[in-house]
């Protein structure tokens, strides 16, 4: 356990370096965000001075660890500020997105996965599949102007843009369901391919416990179908699908870049987009750091639950 | 096989039901369609509020409430007083002197004085802001403040377009008490603004909204109408669009050409100006790599020019927005915009003969031509051009792909994204052809001189990107400079475009403008500068 949680560090290390150097080698630099258009060379210089961009990329990348060992993620170029202040003030609003689409997307997987399951081959079976396969196969984003257009714009049901009304000084209860009426569209869209991810496995796993012989051996004792099926079935069915829910963390937040966009919503999505357009680095690089930092977490997770379900995995 | 007994029906109407109900639920609090209150879509967030730190044109059009400008300017590009009551020009043009308002406040109750002006000028704007850096830093010897209501700009020559350049945008005038003695940079009052303008700043939450409220002790008598302003940040253009017809914003301040005419249906009121907070007056323009040996003879670049239709790039591209170029300067600044030049006008024919003198042969069969005897062009050398382009201008590349294959030209086309398209045009010169939304702004001294003047062939964002150079040229623009008379600034101008044109280094395609759209239940807007400033919102 304590050597699982060991390698976190080193791999957290590598990716930071990695996308340290892919940044700087990537063409473009963010002399536009920091000194506009118009400006003559000497100011162009002096901004690149001023923010170190004129020294060489190994002594940048070992100053820029220096200062991360320190907490210092550096003054992000476009907002003035410290990059990672700029980041955290976003980071609320993307976990409470991410985290609606992981429990969406998994009770409403695990459901949908159960019902064609014990009905396979019926209507049930086949109307899940239809819907599964037909979200997996939808790009997050026509989904998101789907539901802006349907659910929003020609029904009313939500708000078109954002994740408060505007100008709202609502408090307590009256801005919390403010932010959930706002959140419903974005966190079902971002949820939705997670959810045919997991119906999909959660289908096939049950219908093969369903014939296993312990699930045989249970009904042979009389219990109720309804703990046959939950006690016996889904649970060891829920191996592979707790494997796809942590693994897939990292493709949820990758969705949470397209979604907040099409829906406003004031995350580290939208902040990597544009300060990827600007150059931004230290937010960048900030970014990397929490994203890389977030799924190796969801991983060593994603192991621990997989031990527990399963007594015969341990880690040494 | 037996079922089980699962609760299904209730679970899923419970599922369908609570779309609708969270929907009718939370709007407690909303400003929403409130008489007073204006919300206002923004594409960005715009980081800070400081508009005399940058010229990035978020920042100006998030900020230009907060702030004014020595003086304003009228849509004809006149100044008229703002925190100028009046000015004189001496010196023919060396000494500009100008009498401020008296008893203006700053947002924080302190007493607006010379000393603000002079802090700004000299402390921020020449050291942070790009345009008054390139352009007044080279010419302006000192500002002084002989009493706290005047202030004197001494140039080192005669300088004519200063009036232009002290608006809002080019000149936002900073509190010197807030500011002086800290890095204006990273100063709490950069992202907490405290200005002069017709509204004060109230909250930022970032990516989300600006709150904005009047300023009851603003220097207008009567201003502003509205009580809040709300800027909220919504990314995507359609998106802003459905946002305006669902009633959650008021006032947009760009509408895609296929959505106005949808929204014109449905009521809204769509203003069209060439001004914009980020740069007005501005020509898509084309420019050739003049480094290369494929651009040397002005006759290929002649050639290129009638090969391209320009009223379909009007009416395809922009849906009719704009009107075609025919001066290298815009029609927006009509003091030195050129009449009766004879740009090249679309004619195949024409294209194609003067490409066969340069020697570009197309043989028999073939599709795209090759050089014979072309100088400084090995003999057999395709006429491949590599198009350099945002990815937000490919709709150009296409139409221009379509126009020049058809004269034998193999154009290539190559989106950059707007970091790298600077790197590779402006530092690498790694490109035949590109295009660019030159913006030439309030003056030509601010916006046009940049990219034709030889000194400014340098790695620098949207300078002379076809690294063109001309003494006359070059001469003609500072004798613009220096003249303070109009007249003869405008025969300046017009003898320096005369020569664009004939040696075109560049090819002016259309003026666009942008077009705003708003709910009809705000009005009496303004298209330039402060522009909620008369406005008014009824419920």
């Amino acid at each position: 356990m304590a050597r699982r949680l060991l390698q976190v560090v080193p791999a957290a290390a590598g990716i930071v370096t990695l996308a340290f150097v892919l940044v700087h080698a990537a063409p473009g630099e963010p002399v536009l965000a920091l000194a506009g258009e118009f400006g003559d060379a000497a100011y162009y210089d002096d901004m690149r001075a001023r923010f170190g961009l004129d020294r060489p990329v190994p002594e940048r990348l070992l100053t820029y660890f220096a200062r991360v060992l320190q907490g210092d993620f550096g003054i992000s170029y476009v907002h003035g500020r410290p990059a990672m202040d700029v980041i955290l003030e976003r980071l609320p609003a993307t976990l409470l997105l991410t985290i609606a689409a992981l429990v969406l997307s998994t009770a409403l997987g695990l459901g949908l996965g159960t019902l064609a399951a014990v009905r396979r081959g019926g209507i049930a079976d086949l109307g899940v599949s239809a819907l599964v396969l037909g979200l997996f196969a939808a790009p997050v984003f026509w989904l998101g102007q789907l539901a802006i257009l349907g659910l929003a714009y020609a029904l009313g049901w939500f708000p078109v843009q954002g994740m408060t009304t505007p100008g709202s000084d609502a408090t307590g209860l009256a801005r919390l369901a403010d932010v959930a009426r706002h959140l419903v569209l974005p966190a079902t869209v971002l949820a939705s391919q997670q959810l045919a991810a997991v119906a999909r496995l959660t289908r096939t796993g049950l219908a093969h416990e369903l014939e296993s012989d312990h699930v045989r051996a249970a009904r042979g004792k009389g219990l109720p179908e309804r703990v046959v099926v939950l006690r016996h079935g889904l649970r060891r069915a829920l191996l592979p699908v707790v494997t796809v829910v942590g693994a897939r963390v990292g493709f949820l937040l990758s969705g949470a870049v397209v979604v907040e966009v099409v829906f406003a919503w004031p995350g580290i999505g939208r902040l990597m987009l544009s300060s990827l357009a600007a150059r931004d680095l230290p937010v960048l690089m900030g970014l990397f750091f929490i994203v890389a930092f977030t799924v190796l977490i969801a991983n060593l997770l994603t192991d621990l639950l997989y031990a527990r379900l399963d007594p015969r995995i341990r880690y040494g | 096989m037996r079922r089980p007994n699962l609760p299904l029906g209730p679970i899923a109407l419970a599922l369908l039901a609570a779309g609708p109900l969270l929907g009718c639920a939370g709007e407690a609090g909303t400003v929403l369609g409130r008489p007073g209150v204006l919300v206002v879509g923004l594409t960005d967030d715009p980081g800070h509020l400081n508009p005399a730190i940058t010229t990035q044109g978020g920042v100006h059009t998030a900020a230009t409430v907060l702030y004014n400008g020595l003086v304003g300017l009228t849509p004809e590009l006149e100044p008229t007083p703002e925190l100028a009551a009046s000015w004189e020009i001496e010196n023919g043009g060396r000494l500009y002197r100008f009498r401020l308002r008296d008893g203006v406040t700053w947002h924080d109750g302190q007493p607006f004085t010379s000393a603000d002006v002079d802090y700004t000028v000299e402390r921020v704007l020449l050291e942070y802001h790009a345009r008054a850096r390139a352009s007044l830093g080279t010419v302006l010897d000192s500002v002084a403040t002989p009493d706290p209501l005047t202030v004197e700009f001494h140039f080192r020559s005669p300088y004519a377009p200063l009036l232009q350049q002290l608006n809002v945008h080019e000149a936002p005038i900073l509190p010197r008490h807030l500011f002086e003695g800290s890095d204006p940079l990273t100063n709490p009052a950069t992202r907490a603004p405290v200005g002069t303008g017709p509204f004060r700043f109230d909250a930022h939450v970032p990516d989300v909204e600006i709150r904005y409220v009047a300023n009851r002790a603003y220097f207008k008598p009567g201003l502003p109408r509205l009580e809040r302003i709300v800027m909220r940040v919504i990314p995507d253009a359609g998106n802003q669009v459905l946002a305006l017809e669902a009633g959650e914003v008021d006032w947009l301040f760009g509408v895609p050409g296929p959505e106005q005419e949808r929204l014109a249906r449905g009521g809204f009121d769509l203003v069209r100006s060439g001004y914009a907070a980020g740069g007005s007056n501005c020509i898509m323009t084309l420019s050739y790599n003049l480094d290369r040996p494929v651009f040397a003879d002005p006759r290929t670049r002649r050639a290129i020019a009638h090969g391209i239709d320009r009223r379909q790039v009007l009416e395809r591209i922009l849906f009719g927005e704009g009107r075609v170029a025919d001066a290298p300067i815009s029609s927006g600044i009509s003091f030195a915009h050129a009449q009766g030049l004879a740009l090249p006008e679309h004619d195949r024919a024409e294209a194609v003969r003067l490409l066969g003198e340069v020697g570009w042969r197309l043989e028999r069969g073939a599709e795209v031509r090759r050089a014979r005897s072309v100088p400084g062009v090995p003999d057999g050398t395709p006429l491949r051009i590599e198009f350099v382009h945002f990815p937000v201008y490919a709709s150009y590349a296409r139409l221009l792909r379509a126009q020049l294959t058809a004269i034998g030209i193999d154009f290539v086309s190559r989106p950059l994204e707007p970091a790298v398209f600077v790197e590779a045009v402006f530092r690498q010169r790694d490109f035949d052809m590109n295009i660019v939304s030159y913006c030439n702004m309030t003056d030509p001294e601010v916006g046009v001189r940049r990219m034709y003047v030889s000194s400014n062939i340098a790695p620098v964002p949207f300078s002379n990107a076809s690294a063109y150079r001309n003494a006359t040229v070059d001469s003609l623009f500072d004798a613009a400079r220096s003249t303070v008379d109009r007249a003869a600034r405008g025969r300046a101008y017009g003898r320096l475009q005369e020569i664009l044109v004939e040696e075109l280094p560049y090819f002016w395609l259309v003026e666009t403008l942008s077009t705003r759209a708003h709910n009809p239940r705000c009005k009496d807007f303004l298209v330039y500068g402060q522009f909620a400033e008369a406005a008014t919102c009824g419920g």
